[in-house]
């Protein structure tokens, strides 16, 4: 497993050259944006359950077929299996933006995952729906653009200083796509 | 690769967790650190050719012997590896400070290293006197900032502790 300063690490070595000026630039960023990534990455693990819950109900809802008889989702068993899934992805989406390195996500969760999917008759098309929900949904409580009208009851905001989250918001959706791409 | 944030990540993970307060605010000290690190991995990098060459001299000033037939520096082909060897720990110290743990040490150069040298007949000492020349004449604020070069020292010890 690697984080964004061993990755650089790892292709400086690769070269067997040093870390210079130009090279370390880049990890400066990382250490001046840190205070923002850790409160991505908390504004993704306090919401979790939120954010899993919505995705798994928003692509049933497009599908009912899902939660009848011969449905994916059917029995409750079988629904619990999926809520869990969608926890799991999103964790290592959460150890993925923390590191800054998408290594562990690569490694511990995507490694064989559409294989497994494939054998166990999962629908793959309708895991990477409920993932593209849980982006949707992950950027909106990054950027703290979560509204009343779409959290509804379960509607909560974080407070924590506005600022340019732009690159760790594109950044945590790199991580989303890679799941989506990696199930496709 | 050892760094605080995959020591975190890793016990997250066998817990089955998402990452907590504990792990960020982990996460945030490594942070709040990273500034003096980077800097004298930076200017390590800058003055790592100087550097190599002053600790290389020290150590056959201290060990002349070296450079008698039989022994590791008795020919320039053999002293020049030993000037590579002393820039390959410098680098890795570079890596060290950069990843903020001793992972790449750890991993690509004390790992089997004892065996090596036993095998080739190499004295570690010499290793030792080259580094504890550079540990001993980095100064602060000549070449780093005083919190730079205690990272930098911190890695210089481990890597002399792991030879001696």
């Amino acid at each position: 497993m690697l984080d964004a300063f061993s990755r650089a690490v790892v292709s400086a070595d690769a070269k067997t050259a040093t870390l210079g000026t130009a090279e370390i630039a880049s990890l400066r960023s990382y250490v001046a944006e840190g205070n923002k990534r850790l409160d991505a990455v908390n504004a993704i693990t306090s919401n979790a359950s939120c954010i899993v819950s919505d995705a798994v109900t928003g692509m049933i809802c497009e599908n009912t077929g899902l939660i009848q008889a011969g449905g994916n989702c059917y029995p409750n068993r079988r629904m619990a299996a999926c809520l869990r899934d969608g926890e799991i992805v999103l964790r290592y989406i959460s150890y993925a933006l923390l590191a800054g390195d998408a290594s562990v996500l690569d490694d511990r969760c995507l490694n064989g995952l559409k294989e497994t999917y494939i054998a166990l008759g999962v629908p793959l098309q309708s895991a990477g729906r409920a993932v593209s929900i849980m982006k949707s949904s992950a950027t909106a409580h990054i950027n703290e653009t979560n509204s009343q009208a779409m959290g509804g009851t379960r509607f909560r905001k974080m407070e924590t200083i506005k600022g340019d989250c732009s690159s760790l918001v594109s950044e945590a959706g790199s991580y989303f796509d890679r799941v989506i791409s990696a199930l496709g | 690769m050892k760094s605080v944030v995959t020591t975190v990540v890793t016990a997250a993970d066998a817990a089955g967790r998402f990452p907590s307060q504990n792990d960020l605010e982990a996460v945030q000290g490594n942070i709040q650190r990273a500034a003096a690190r980077l800097e004298a991995a930076e200017k390590l990098s800058a003055g790592l050719d100087k550097v190599t060459k002053e600790a290389g001299d020290a150590c056959f000033n201290k060990y002349p012997y070296l450079r008698q037939p039989g022994e590791a520096g008795e020919n320039q082909v053999k002293v020049d590896k030993c000037y590579r060897d002393l820039a390959h720990y410098l680098r890795l110290i570079n890596y060290c400070l950069v990843v903020g743990g001793t992972g790449p040490l750890d991993e690509w150069g004390i790992a089997g290293a004892r065996e090596v040298y036993r095998t080739l007949n190499l004295p570690t000492a010499a290793y030792v006197e080259a580094l504890t020349y550079t540990r001993d004449r980095a100064c602060a604020p000549r070449d780093m900032s005083p919190q730079a070069l205690n990272e930098f020292k911190s890695y210089l010890d481990y890597a002399i502790n792991a030879l001696s």
